[in-house]
Parts: structure tokens; C-alpha cells; sequence
């Protein structure tokens, strides 16, 4: 059966014990008599559709929420139509929060969930903040990810990374070491409206999904709303395109949550932004072609990031700034960052160089969140041992 | 989205007068000895063959180029970006001295040629010095004939002697010493050999018609380009190929050189490519059979919704449909390839039709194509009918970003259809 295929290509995902399942889906099925409960767990207790109970029915709830494996949604959702069962498919990075909280659960001491705003369809911003000293602001490190809704790996290997930095404090000296003198928050979704669009409706959906007023297409693109030669070469006015720079900038309250947090903490040193695809790591600029002031240093970490990357499955990464190595891009997050006094500022473009692009093996996935790690650490080391 | 527009540059007369008169001997201290360096005379430069990039079609854990020294390892595919017009200092290059790559001449066997835009099929061949006084604008590429002699392959530096107004470009390499001196040439688009690199190697795909051994660009060894005053854009360059497919624990590496036309932003470069063969013709020959077998064994109606599904997961069994796909669609990427856009397949969306009740393989499917940089997904229908060993036949038409007026649905319905066939 295909869903063995599945499974054992997933096995490598587990850690701790416990499994990753990216892309299933969380269905919430709204039970409204006896009958449609012993149907649904008719469902439930088939073993072929290794169904998860999340939250099961009791007096007070008809809503009962069940994890769907991806291999198995087809099948469950035709199931659930023939029975008449009744449901709706729950945020699908609920899984992704539900990881974050069992790591903060997890590693108390270390590491915590904060909320710092919400999407444009309502859905929580949190990131996972790691830190040893209490009270103060330590100079700090930012990860995002998925800002791009349809760049999957970028999400998978933060919410990997996150879990490998809880779990190698105290035991990595590298880690350990960067995590005494800094703060690391990370953002493994930066888009989850989008990220949601894309479990849901339309894979290779790219942008947030707020209204354009007076248009028929929706959303911006999160990477060109940035205050940062806004609206500038390498973006669209078109509220069509797929960079489409947005009404103004910061118009995307996912953007707007960030910054807020950002200059309100006011003492981050390095900002990595994680997409894919095209194997890149890239600094500023994208808006312009001229020189960053710090370009010589920024690409000299940015090339040993690369070494140390690559040292581990010899995947390759292009290294240079973003105008020249990718394509002019205004309005970014790193060139905002970076013009904000944050001076290492990077972009992963993550796995691969188009074979699969967007839609990436599972069993890629890590391969590229341990090889990234490498890649980060190195940046993190330098900052750590150059802190202005 | 604004775009840099490529110009022209003046400057050449110099490089005329060391042309004209000169056979194909080299400057005082320059050596040339197949895939080094190429040294830079002004205006001109050449990458160093380029170590290291994951290639396109697999990531090969754990695996070193194939004896190749420098930082990195593994190859890179086209995905990758990477700047143009980075200049090296370096020695005058003498003109007329050709490419690593003509040393072994087109008489070679197992070579494969095509080209696109001129209306035949031949190897790339080296063209007689033109006349001292050459008119400042883009000629036609030399038309080949059959009373024209055989020769080895057309030196890259008999462009200079074609009389255009250029600038050459040079790919990044990744972790290269001498990525200090990199400079970007503003009227180049970046990544420009890289583009041209796509596009030929689309079209090699498609004229090639095997579905069981297509091919990705592996590295860009060297190359050249000019701009004319209407902003169209000559690249010669030489580059490696890697399997789609490779089988494992197999490096093949092929070695294409091509020229390529851009015409400024209009669709179909013309392209005239020479390539080495990849694998024997027999065995070609041999899994495209297979392949077809295998389609033809195959339980219609097919029940493909999306070919990888979201987790980037192709069923075994059906990894023969995607390889079809992806070579219908390579007649696609090729004609739509400019200076400035290139593509990947990222999904085949739709199965229309799949027959096989005749001799060929009758497909009709959808796919969508990523493009860069506009990051735009691209759905275009394709029809193709494939038989092992014949020519492809494909049309198609692809959907166009809709207006900010369009009242089309938000995911994009057809404005303008834009129908190209060789039916």
C-alpha cells in the first residue's frame, strides 16, 4: 500500500520519539448524534488510515478534531462525505503550533512560545523564543520562514531547527556557547494564511491573503512589503502578480507584526530569512546593484556558511548579494533589516535548483534542515564573536 | 516590474584590427588547453570552469564531483542564479584562437546538433574571416551550406569579427578567489549564460525526443555575448549536461556547445547546439522503448490528480508519464525562454488525455510552470504525440497573467492564448 511508502520515507523524520508529519491536515468534525459518532469511529479505529485523535467529543464539545495523515485525506474525505459527516479542515499549521508548544513544554528553561500579532485571515503569529538570561535585551537573532507560502521546506526546517536548538543547548558547545551570549527567536511561519491556502486550495500559492480592494486577485507579496525601497525595482503594482508589492508598505499586518517586534526589542544583530528554491545564500542588496557597506564581511561569512553547508551532503549554494545573484527584489525583509541597523542580514534559498522546486521530497527534508543547521551555526558564530 | 534593459557598448575597434589579418594562432603567453580559464581580452570575459552545484535532477548525498578539485562539491543544475558580467583581469586574449571545446572538431562521432531558428540541422562550424571593414550591426549568423568545408568547430573568438556591438558576461562561480574583482555589467542581464544555457538545453530536450535521457545543465564552462542596438542578444557558450534520470552511481557528463539568440523579450531564441552523446544510441533507443512499453501497459483512465502531489511524491509507475510531460514541456520552456525569463516544470496539474490505442502516445495534460523572475506559475495545456524514436509532435498554449482589471477568476483564466504547435 502506498501509505507504507509514505510512512517509511517519514521514519527519518522522527526525533525524540516523536514523528513530523508535514502537509497532514487536521479535519474537525462536527458529530451531532450517536450514530454519526459510532460512524466516525468506524473511522477512527480502522487502522488503515492511522488517524490521530486530537480533541474527541465530549459533553461539552460535538467537535471533535482528528489529525489526517496526507497519504490519507483522499480516502477520510470521501469517507466522511458518504457517511454525511459534517466537517471543516482546521488551520493546517495547527500541527506546526502544536510542535512549537510541546518544545517550549519541553525545554522550559529555554525556550518559550510568544505571540506577536496575528494574520490578515486572524490566525496567530507566534515565535519560539530561546534564551538563558532572564530580564534584559541580549542581542538577538531572527530566523523566518515561510514568508512564501509554497516554499514548504523553509517552514520544515525551521520548526527542525528549532527543536535541534533545544535540544543541543547543554550538549553542543557551538550552540551552547552562542546561546549564553544571545537570544535566538524564530518564526517558522511567517505567512500562515498563506501556508494554510496551500494545504488547502492552491499548492504553489506564494503570497498573504488579504483583499485588494477594487481587484479581483488577492494578497501581497510579503517580501516586497517591506519598508526598504519600497514599491522599487524587482516589484509589481499589480495586485495580480505574484509580486505585487502591496498598497503601502507594511500594509500586510504579518509584516507590520514583525517589524513591531523587531525595533520594539530594538537590539537584534542577524536577521536569516529561510525560502527556497535555488540553493543561494544571498546578503543585501536586492534593491539595488550597489555595494552594501559591509558586503566584503557579509560575504565572507556568507561563503563559510556555504563550506560548512555544503561539508555535509555536498550540496552546493551560490553565495552573493541578492541584485546580482538572483534578481532585483525591493521591499525585502533582509534589505529592511539590514538598513535597520541589523547588519547580518541573510536569505537561504533552501533545496533544490528546480527539479522538484517548490514541491520537495519528504525525504529531503532532513537532509536540507541538517545541512542548513551547519550553515546557520557558522553565521551565528560570527556573530556571537563579532557583536557590535 | 521593471526590468534592466540590456544596451550596447562601442569599444571594439581595437579588438578589430588584432582580428583582421590573424589566423587561428595565439597571442604572446597565451595558452589554451581545454577547460581552463579562457583569458580576458577587453570587453570579453570567460568564467572559470566552475567547481562545484547540486545538480538539478538529484542531490547525490555524500558524492564529490567527479574528480574535480576546487571548493564544493557536487553540481549545480539551472535552478541557481548567478551574476553577470563579472570581469577578470587577465591576459589580451588573442582573437581567432577557438575554444577548448573545437579541438576535437565536429567530425567527432556520436555528436548530436541542432538548431533552431535556422532551418537545418547541422554542427556549428567555423566560419571564413569576414571583410576588415564590418558594419556596425547585428548580422544574421552565417548561414551553412553544403558547399561550405568541414571544419572544427566555430571559435568563440570569431565573434569578434562578426560585427557587433557586445559585452560579455560571465557566470559567478561559488567560493572563487577571484570573486573579489566581480563586477556587475549594467547593461547585461545577469545570469546571462545561464539563460542561454536553459533555453538550448530545452530545446536539446525536445529535438532529442527521449523521454528516458533528458538532460539538466550541469556547469557553464565558457562563453560570450553580444547586444545590438535593438537589444537582442548573441550567446556563445559551452557548457556541461548531467542526466534528468542518472541511474545510480552513474556521472555522465555531456558537453554541449551552443549559440543562442535572444530577440529582446520576444519568445523562440534561436539556437544552434552541438552536443556530446550522453548514452549509447542502442541503449537510448533501448529505455525509450521501455518507457513506452510501460505507458502502454498502463490502465486508462489514468487516476492522476497531480504529478508530484504536494509532498513532491511520484509514484514509481507513473514516473514515465512525468518524464513525457517534462519533455513537452521542454518544447514550451524553450520557446518561451527571453534574456530575462527562464522556467521549471513544477507540477503536472491535469491528465486530459492519455491514448495509446494507436501506435503513438497521445498526451494531453496541463502543467504549470514557474517563472522566473516574476515567480509566476504558468498553466499551459500541452498536446504531444510521442513514438520511440520519432520526432515530437507537441502544441500548446498557456495561460497569461491577467490584468489588474481581468475579470477572470483570481487564479488566473486565459486573456490572451498564445497557440505556437509544430503540428
Amino acid at each position: 500500500m502506498k501509505w507504507i511508502l509514505f510512512f517509511g520515507a517519514l521514519i527519518g523524520l522522527s526525533f525524540c520519539g516523536r514523528e513530523k508529519f508535514f502537509g497532514d491536515q487536521v479535519f474537525r468534525i462536527n458529530v451531532r448524534n450517536g450514530d454519526e459518532i459510532s460512524k466516525l469511529s468506524q473511522l477512527v479505529n480502522s487502522d488503515n488510515f492511522k488517524l490521530d485523535v486530537w480533541k474527541a467529543p465530549s459533553a461539552f464539545s460535538r467537535l471533535v478534531d482528528v489529525l489526517v495523515p496526507s497519504v490519507s485525506l483522499r480516502p477520510v474525505k470521501s469517507f466522511l462525505k458518504s457517511q454525511g459527516l459534517e466537517y471543516s479542515v482546521t488551520i493546517g499549521d495547527l500541527q506546526i503550533y502544536h510542535e512549537m508548544d510541546s518544545i517550549a513544554g519541553d525545554f522550559p528553561d529555554l525556550a518559550s512560545r510568544v505571540k506577536i500579532g496575528h494574520s490578515f485571515e486572524n490566525r496567530s503569529m507566534y515565535v519560539l523564543k530561546f534564551g538563558t538570561a532572564e530580564g534584559g535585551r541580549r542581542p538577538a537573532v531572527w530566523l523566518n520562514a515561510g514568508i512564501h507560502s509554497r516554499e514548504w521546506i523553509s517552514v520544515a526546517t525551521a520548526i527542525w531547527t528549532a527543536r535541534k536548538v533545544a535540544s543541543d543547548y547543554g550538549k553542543d558547545p557551538t550552540i551552547t556557547s552562542i546561546l549564553e551570549k544571545m537570544d535566538i527567536f524564530l518564526l517558522p511561519v511567517a505567512n500562515p494564511d498563506g501556508y494554510v491556502y496551500t494545504q488547502t486550495q492552491n499548492r504553489l500559492w506564494r503570497k498573504t491573503r488579504s483583499i485588494n480592494p477594487g481587484s479581483r486577485c488577492v494578497g501581497t507579496d510579503p517580501n516586497r512589503n517591506w519598508n526598504a525601497s519600497f514599491a522599487g525595482e524587482g516589484a509589481s503594482d499589480n495586485p495580480c502578480s505574484e509580486i505585487y508589492h502591496g498598497p503601502h508598505a507594511n500594509s500586510e499586518v504579518e509584516v507590520k507584526s514583525v517589524v513591531d517586534f523587531i525595533q520594539e526589542h530594538g537590539n537584534f544583530k542577524c536577521f536569516i530569512d529561510l525560502h527556497s528554491y535555488s540553493q543561494l545564500l544571498m546578503y543585501p542588496y536586492g534593491y539595488t546593484v550597489k555595494k552594501a557597506p559591509d558586503a566584503d564581511e557579509l560575504d565572507k561569512v556568507a561563503r563559510r556558511a556555504a563550506k560548512a553547508l555544503a561539508s555535509l551532503s555536498g550540496t552546493t549554494y551560490q553565495v552573493g548579494p541578492t541584485c546580482t545573484t538572483v534578481y532585483p527584489a525591493s521591499g525585502s525583509s533582509v534589505d529592511w533589516a539590514y538598513d535597520n541597523g541589523i547588519k547580518y542580514a541573510f536569505t537561504f534559498e533552501l533545496r533544490d535548483t528546480g527539479h522538484y522546486g517548490f514541491l520537495l521530497p519528504a525525504n529531503q527534508i532532513i537532509p536540507t534542515a541538517e545541512e542548513t543547521w551547519l550553515g546557520l551555526k557558522t553565521i551565528m558564530e560570527h556573530v556571537r564573536d563579532n557583536l557590535y | 516590474m521593471q526590468r534592466r534593459e540590456a544596451g550596447s557598448r562601442t569599444g571594439l575597434g581595437a579588438r578589430r584590427r588584432v582580428a583582421a589579418g590573424k589566423s587561428c594562432s595565439l597571442g604572446e603567453g597565451v595558452s589554451i588547453a581545454p577547460l581552463v580559464p579562457c583569458q580576458r581580452s577587453r570587453g570579453w570575459t570567460s568564467p572559470a570552469p566552475r567547481r562545484g552545484g547540486a545538480a538539478a535532477s538529484r542531490h547525490r548525498a555524500g558524492k564529490l564531483g567527479p574528480g574535480r578539485s576546487g571548493s564544493g562539491a557536487g553540481r549545480r543544475g539551472p535552478g541557481a542564479g548567478s551574476s553577470a558580467g563579472r570581469a577578470r583581469p587577465g591576459r589580451t586574449r588573442a582573437p581567432g584562437s577557438g575554444p577548448p571545446r573545437g579541438r576535437r572538431g565536429v567530425a567527432r562521432r556520436g555528436l548530436i546538433s541542432s538548431s533552431a531558428g535556422a532551418a537545418h540541422l547541422e554542427p556549428v562550424r567555423r566560419t571564413p574571416r569576414p571583410p576588415a571593414s564590418m558594419p556596425p550591426r547585428l548580422q544574421p549568423p552565417p548561414a551553412s551550406g553544403t558547399g561550405r568545408p568541414r571544419a572544427a568547430v566555430l571559435p568563440l573568438a570569431l565573434l569578434l569579427s562578426l560585427a557587433l556591438q557586445g559585452v560579455a558576461a560571465a557566470p559567478a562561480g561559488a567560493g572563487e578567489p577571484e570573486d573579489s574583482l566581480r563586477r556587475q555589467d549594467p547593461e547585461l542581464p545577469r545570469g546571462l549564460l545561464e539563460q542561454a544555457a536553459r533555453a538550448a538545453l530545452h530545446f536539446v530536450n525536445f529535438r532529442a525526443g527521449s523521454p528516458s535521457t533528458l538532460r539538466v545543465l550541469a556547469d557553464v564552462l565558457e562563453g560570450r555575448a553580444r547586444v545590438n542596438p535593438k537589444k537582442e542578444c548573441q550567446v556563445d557558450l559551452v557548457f556541461t549536461t548531467d542526466r534528468y534520470n542518472p541511474e545510480e552511481g552513474e556521472e555522465r557528463l555531456g558537453k554541449c556547445s551552443a549559440r543562442v539568440f535572444f530577440r529582446n523579450q520576444k519568445p523562440r531564441p534561436a539556437i544552434n547546439v552541438t552536443c556530446t552523446r550522453l548514452i549509447e544510441k542502442n541503449k537510448r533507443q533501448q529505455e525509450d522503448y521501455l518507457l513506452y512499453k510501460h505507458m502502454k501497459q498502463l490502465k486508462t483512465p489514468l487516476d492522476v490528480v497531480s504529478i508530484p502531489d504536494s509532498h513532491g511524491h511520484i509514484d514509481p509507475s507513473l514516473r514515465p508519464i512525468w518524464d513525457l510531460a517534462f519533455l513537452g514541456g521542454s518544447y514550451v520552456m524553450w520557446e518561451k525562454t527571453t534574456q530575462f525569463l527562464h522556467y521549471y516544470m513544477a507540477q503536472l496539474s491535469s491528465v486530459n488525455q492519455w491514448k495509446t490505442n494507436d501506435d503513438a502516445i497521445d498526451f494531453d495534460y496541463t502543467v504549470l510552470l514557474h517563472e522566473f523572475s516574476t515567480q509566476e506559475i504558468i498553466p499551459c495545456r500541452i498536446h504531444l504525440v510521442w513514438y520511440p524514436g520519432k520526432p515530437l509532435k507537441v502544441k500548446y498554449h498557456c495561460q497569461e497573467l491577467q490584468t489588474p482589471e481581468a475579470s477572470g477568476t483570481e487564479e488566473g483564466s486565459a486573456v490572451a492564448p498564445t497557440e505556437l504547435n509544430n503540428f
